[in-house]
């Protein structure tokens, strides 16, 4: 078991249960933001372990949860959006815990993988990470504020 | 050592099922149905199966949240829908089911 393995662990033990604790109980909103972080997490944990592993090809999980993560947050921004409205997410944990975390399990592993397309790809992964969770933080706090109930979520991030 | 990943990814898949079915909103077991559906995701990546974990990936994280949101988004709006001339015999049995619902959700 290397270093990255390690990480990848702690992250899973020390990011997924907590986040697991915050989808299981308290508000709406705060469910919504946990689950968020939770594909953020466990996508970073997914590119360590591609990478402990050794196999670039598990990277590619990773990339489609960086995808499908936030296009699953906006989902729920949308049909949850009378619950946001009543009690909108306020903190901003989730937005700073991506713009920290993704750099920090980004930078080492294109480090270790050296110049080349895999670098690429996985700087392409983390700047999904970072704008689809600033994207979906967004459209989540917006839910909240728009008057009509029909209004998506891009629209409630314009508003 | 690579047991320690497996068991760990074990434990919270185990815990976030345990998680699901203890909720019981509809709406919130949907959140973390989809939370599951991660867990199982890492499970699958830590045995080895990127392939499997990809469409537990589609499927438990996007699709199957999606599909339960919008049936329970659907239940709750049929007693206001009602009104519009289109309900008919139908309108007791749909009332009951949103009765129903309320009552659920209200728990």
């Amino acid at each position: 078991m290397n270093g990255w393995l390690t990480a990848a662990a702690a992250l899973l033990a020390g990011g997924v249960g907590p986040t697991l604790w915050g989808v299981a109980t308290g508000p709406v909103r705060r469910r919504v933001v946990a689950q968020n972080t939770a594909t953020l997490l466990v996508c970073l944990a997914t590119l360590l372990l591609a990478q402990g592993y050794e196999r670039s090809s598990y990277v590619d999980v990773a990339l489609v949860l960086a995808v499908l993560g936030p296009a699953g947050t906006l989902v729920y921004a949308r049909l949850l959006a009378e619950d946001l409205r009543a009690a909108p997410p306020t903190g901003r944990a989730g937005t700073w815990a991506a713009v920290v975390l993704t750099p920090l399990v980004v930078v080492p592993l294109c480090v270790a993988a050296g110049p080349g397309r895999a670098a690429l790809k996985l700087l392409l992964i983390g700047a999904l990470l970072v704008a689809g969770n600033m994207v979906a933080a967004r459209a989540l706090r917006g839910a909240g504020r728009t008057d009509r109930e029909g209004a998506g979520p891009a629209e409630a991030a314009r508003g | 050592m690579d047991d320690v990943l497996i068991v760990i990814t074990l434990l919270l898949v185990a815990a976030s099922a345990t998680a699901a079915v203890a909720v019981r909103d509809p709406v919130r077991q949907a959140l973390v149905l989809s939370l599951l559906g991660l867990t199982l995701a890492a499970l699958f990546t830590v045995l080895q199966a990127p392939d499997v974990a990809l469409s537990q990936l589609a499927v438990g994280t996007a699709l199957t949240p999606l599909l339960l949101t919008l049936a329970v988004r659907k239940v709750h709006r049929r007693p206001h829908t009602r009104d519009d001339g289109r309900g008919g015999e139908t309108t007791g049995s749909t009332g009951t089911t949103g009765n129903a619902a309320a009552e659920e959700r209200g728990e």
